[in-house]
């Protein structure tokens, strides 16, 4: 039982168009000159992998400047939005957190949820990308069939029943087709994300009163039913299936259930709920007014934050913080509190910032809100109050949006020391989208790992590394960033001085210099492939694969969106949520439709 | 076989206390230390002061007390008589809330019970003068009063390792009524500083641990219990000389909370600190009278058999040595002593005080 693999990259019905200047070299001086810079280090991947950033990034969006008044006082030529590139039909496995979130906005959030599925495969810098080429193991099946017996015990008990069943069974100690057929529909319905077909309902409620008769419980048998369903393939794989676009003849675009599916999943992180299914069995999602209606609905909903959480989750690489360590002796004041609070804190800033406030994206980066909690006030030097209470850095102080925050500091470091280098690689590959390679398997770390006491901070250490050529290329594209955050250790604490000397803090980002986190938090405020980047990957966790190089007509035309809406993260959802490419897809292949008839899905 | 006390859930009012923590400023991780002419910090280890020796030979000569069981073995020998329940372990029971009955009456006389034999104790002079029955410190300060140290000093379960001393302080962690803050006020300086305020109060909120396990973290935020915890908040003068704080006497009520979080109070007579102060954390003692009757009490109350014997702790044999040692407050009825002078080792780390239910107090950014 196997998603499909093959539809990992979007992909264009016709020959890319040029966009004409916005893709001459001239508008990437900052690019250009990093790659003529660093470039003996690079190999010919590295440096195709930045040229691609660099074409999806802000070309067509002049985001150069920080507050985007610019596009009043000088207009850019609008784009508009390309038709001709369209989406991939997929098939998905549902991940931990989906199921989670369906689940809670089932049955409640009072239920013992704690699904733990094995991990996606990170591909194109997102977790989710990776749901499309998964594969399901026996093992993980028996994960499945957990949860799915906790759940349905839990939403039958007597603590639950009396308000997730919307009836009551004429006997407890016997079947009732009806009763049981009145919630296995209902509940079929959003488990399934579209109507259970007549037969279809039969089959569970047959299911149902069997197992009643036999257990002499009519709750029991309910149980065994809804357990089944939840770890159906229905349930648990994603199908997206086309429908002829009846707007544009000889295009075929997602039916009605698949992009309720879609933008569910895209905006709550969850399952559809019955009014988006409603809008699917209407037809409205069809219709340019009906969906935008829905969506406005879907950006109102509270539920936007768990899909605000999740992508930035993802794109963030918090998966990351389930294996995080730091050495006790070295930091005693990272616990394992600390760690899950460091998480959370980003988490909170950046939906405060963009959820709640409406905020310009770029501002994560040199915001001074943010909250606290107990675990996190030691290392951070601040009161706390008891569960997550708002904080804002004085004007003083050196931390200033996320990059100086536990989460990012800490999770990219060692375990016993900071690392400028992996922070720079962090920044590149999470925030602007540019692949750094790995380093040669030969590299001597001895200058770092057993220093000279002579070289006292991190910069003196890595500035002796460097001098192996070997090194230096990587370095050089890592480094001048990830020394602007040394003034905290590897844990995130705020230190002035390293083993007794004075920390310099200097350093540059593509060209931009700055003498300190707060410099280099501006500075990524302002590198236009801070935004493109973000509008690369919203746009691939949306259509659920890695955007490729034929979607950057399409990433242009967001790019300048996102820029003329002041970097609004609602807005670039809506955009993206509106577009024609997240509702057409591509022809179906054969092989595709035979997954959708049925003939390997769950067989 | 004595019954537990009722287990008794904390009410919680966090949420009804806005903090409102953006106006406070900006500390930065270890530069804690005096804001706003005010450091907090709150209780972490507490242990009745016991001053020991490598081999005890010092101040335990005749070795250590007898516990529980061994009493009962002395007192109720197999020795072939025949004895109702009453006449045991029920009439043993009694003697843990009316001692001196049973083990006093043996045939063979009074059960032995070893008092302190040494002449150093920790401890602070408590009643300013220096008389026959007081200690020196191991500093050498005469007039140390802590007859406390005389009863448990050769008790196994209060010295370093023992059962009471090893529970004590896990309880203190594991607990939340017994946190006890102090907040030192109109401070300027903790090397010297002639006239500051310490103010005594109940927190709120759980200690910090180290991720090593091994120590409590500074930085962390208590909230001063100012609703419920009204009656521990105490206010003492003092004084800050070469680093060290030294509160003038007063009467101190402390959370106590002990096996099974059985919490009560504990009153502190005369009371004072003598604590070394650092921007992270203190150290030093608490010197008071305690009355010997809520001592009592609270021992009874809160050890069972089964715990005071791991820790050899006779509740009725040290009862009755709390009377015989007591040295302080006189019934003026009877005249006979109802305190004994004992002191507290303490240590603390440095928290953030809140007040949630006090409006703001202006602050000051410090640097960084």
């Amino acid at each position: 039982m196997l998603a499909s693999s093959a539809d990992r990259a979007e992909s264009s019905k016709v020959d890319v168009p040029t966009i004409g200047k916005s893709h001459s070299r001239n508008q990437f001086p900052r690019r250009s000159g990093l790659v003529a810079r660093t470039g003996i280090g690079f190999g010919t991947c590295a440096i195709v992998a930045l040229l691609t950033s660099c074409q999806t990034s802000g070309p067509a969006v002049n985001a150069h400047h920080p507050t985007g008044a610019h596009l009043q006082a000088q207009p850019v030529a609008r784009i508009a939005e390309p038709k001709d590139v369209v989406s991939r039909a997929r098939l998905r496995i549902m991940t931990a957190q989906q199921y989670d979130n369906t689940l809670a906005n089932i049955f409640g959030p009072d239920l013992k949820l704690d699904a733990q599925f094995p991990p996606m495969t990170r591909t194109g810098g997102l977790l989710e990308n990776g749901a499309g080429v998964a594969g399901v193991s026996e093992a993980q099946v028996e994960q499945y069939q957990r949860t799915a017996s906790l759940v349905a015990a839990e939403v039958t008990d007597s603590a639950h029943r009396t308000f997730l069943i919307p009836c009551t069974p004429a006997n407890e100690k016997s079947a009732d087709a009806a009763c049981a057929g009145q919630f296995l529909t209902h509940v079929g319905r959003l488990l399934y994300r579209h109507p259970l077909a007549p037969e279809q309902a039969a089959a569970l409620v047959n299911q149902a009163d069997a197992a009643a008769v036999r257990l002499k419980d009519f709750y029991a048998g309910l149980s065994y039913a809804l357990e089944g369903m939840l770890i159906s393939p229905e349930m648990l794989l994603l199908t997206e299936t086309a429908a002829p676009d009846r707007t544009q003849p000889g295009h075929e675009r997602l039916d009605g259930y698949s992009l309720a599916t879609r933008l569910s999943l895209f905006l709550w992180d969850s399952g559809p709920d019955s009014r988006l299914l409603d809008a699917a069995s209407s037809g409205a999602l069809e219709t340019p007014r009906g969906r935008a209606r829905v969506v406005a609905m879907m950006l109102a909903s509270p539920r936007l934050v768990a899909g605000t959480r999740a992508f930035f989750d993802d794109m963030f690489g918090f998966d990351d913080f389930q294996t995080l360590t730091k050495d006790p002796s070295i930091y005693p004041s990272f616990t394992g509190a600390t760690a899950a609070d460091a998480r959370e804190q980003t988490l909170r800033t950046v939906v405060d910032l963009l959820i709640t406030q409406n905020g310009d994206y770029r501002d994560l980066f040199t915001t001074r809100k943010t909250f606290i909690s107990t675990a996190l006030s030691p290392i951070y030097g601040v009161p706390a109050g008891s569960g997550w209470t708002a904080y804002e850095f004085p004007p003083d102080s050196p931390r200033t949006g996320i990059l100086t925050q536990v989460s990012f500091l800490a999770l990219h470091a060692h375990p016993g020391r900071s690392s400028p280098t992996r922070r720079g690689k962090a920044l590149r590959e999470i925030l602007l989208c540019e692949p750094v390679p790995h380093p040669p398997p030969n590299v001597d770390f001895s200058k770092v790992e057993n220093p000279d006491p002579s070289l006292k901070t991190m910069r003196q250490r890595l500035t002796a590394h460097r001098s192996n050529p070997v090194c230096a290329g990587c370095h050089r594209i890592t480094d001048p960033i990830g020394l602007g955050l040394e003034n905290f250790d590897g844990a995130g604490e705020y230190r002035g001085a390293e083993n007794g000397a004075t920390i310099d803090a200097s350093g540059s980002l593509d060209g931009t210099t700055f003498t300190d986190a707060v410099g280099l938090g501006q500075a990524l405020h302002d590198d236009p492939a801070l935004t493109s980047c973000l509008v690369q990957r919203v746009y691939s966790y949306g259509i659920g694969g890695a955007a490729s190089a034929k979607a950057n007509p399409m990433l242009a035309y967001l790019n300048q969106q996102f820029a003329a809406h002041g970097y609004r993260f609602k807005d670039l959802l809506r955009t993206i949520a509106l577009s024609n490419a997240f509702s057409e897809v591509e022809e179906s292949t054969p092989q595709m439709r035979t997954v959708r008839n049925g003939s390997s899905l769950g067989k | 076989m004595r019954s537990l006390c009722t287990y008794f859930s904390r009410s919680i009012v966090a949420a009804a206390m806005a903090m409102g923590l953006a106006a406070l400023p900006y500390y930065g991780a270890h530069a804690a230390g005096i804001t706003n002419r005010t450091i907090g910090y709150v209780l972490t280890n507490k242990y009745w002061a016991v001053y020991t020796t490598a081999d005890a030979k010092i101040e335990c000569p005749h070795g250590f007390n007898d516990g529980p069981r061994e009493q009962f073995a002395k007192l109720f020998p197999n020795d072939g008589v025949k004895r109702t329940l009453l006449e045991t372990q029920l009439a043993r029971e009694a003697d843990t809330w009316f001692p001196a009955s049973l083990e006093e009456k043996t045939a063979q006389g009074p059960l032995p019970f070893y008092y302190v034999g040494g002449s150093t104790a920790i401890g602070l002079n408590l009643d300013g003068k220096v008389g026959p029955n007081d200690f020196t410190s191991p500093e050498g300060e005469p007039g140390i009063d802590n007859q406390l140290y005389r009863v448990i000093g050769c008790v196994a379960g209060f010295r370093p390792g023992g059962a009471y001393y090893f529970f004590m302080n896990e309880y203190m962690e594991r607990y939340a009524f017994n946190r006890v803050l102090i907040e030192i006020t109109n401070v300027d300086s903790l090397v010297n500083d002639d006239d500051v305020t310490v103010t005594v109060y109940r927190g709120l909120d759980p200690l910090l641990g180290s991720a090593d396990g091994k120590n409590f973290l500074p930085g962390g935020s208590q909230r001063a219990d100012e609703r419920w915890g009204q009656r521990y908040i105490t206010r003492l003068k003092g004084k800050i000389v070469n680093g060290i704080l030294t509160t003038e006497p007063a009467n101190i009520l402390l959370p106590y909370a002990d096996t099974f979080d059985c919490n009560t109070d504990q009153h502190f007579k005369a009371a004072r600190l003598r604590l070394k102060l650092t921007p992270t954390g203190a150290e030093g003692l608490l010197g008071a009278y305690v009355d010997v009757d809520e001592w009592h009490r609270n021992m009874a109350i809160n050890w069972t058999t089964h715990h005071a014997s791991y820790g050899q702790m006779s509740v009725p044999s040290i009862a009755r040595a709390l009377r015989q040692m007591a040295d302080g407050y006189p019934d003026p009825v009877t005249g006979k002593n109802t305190a004994i002078s004992s002191a507290i080792q303490m240590k603390f780390v440095q928290a953030y005080i809140l007040h949630p239910t006090l409006p703001h107090r202006p602050t000051v950014a410090l640097a960084r």
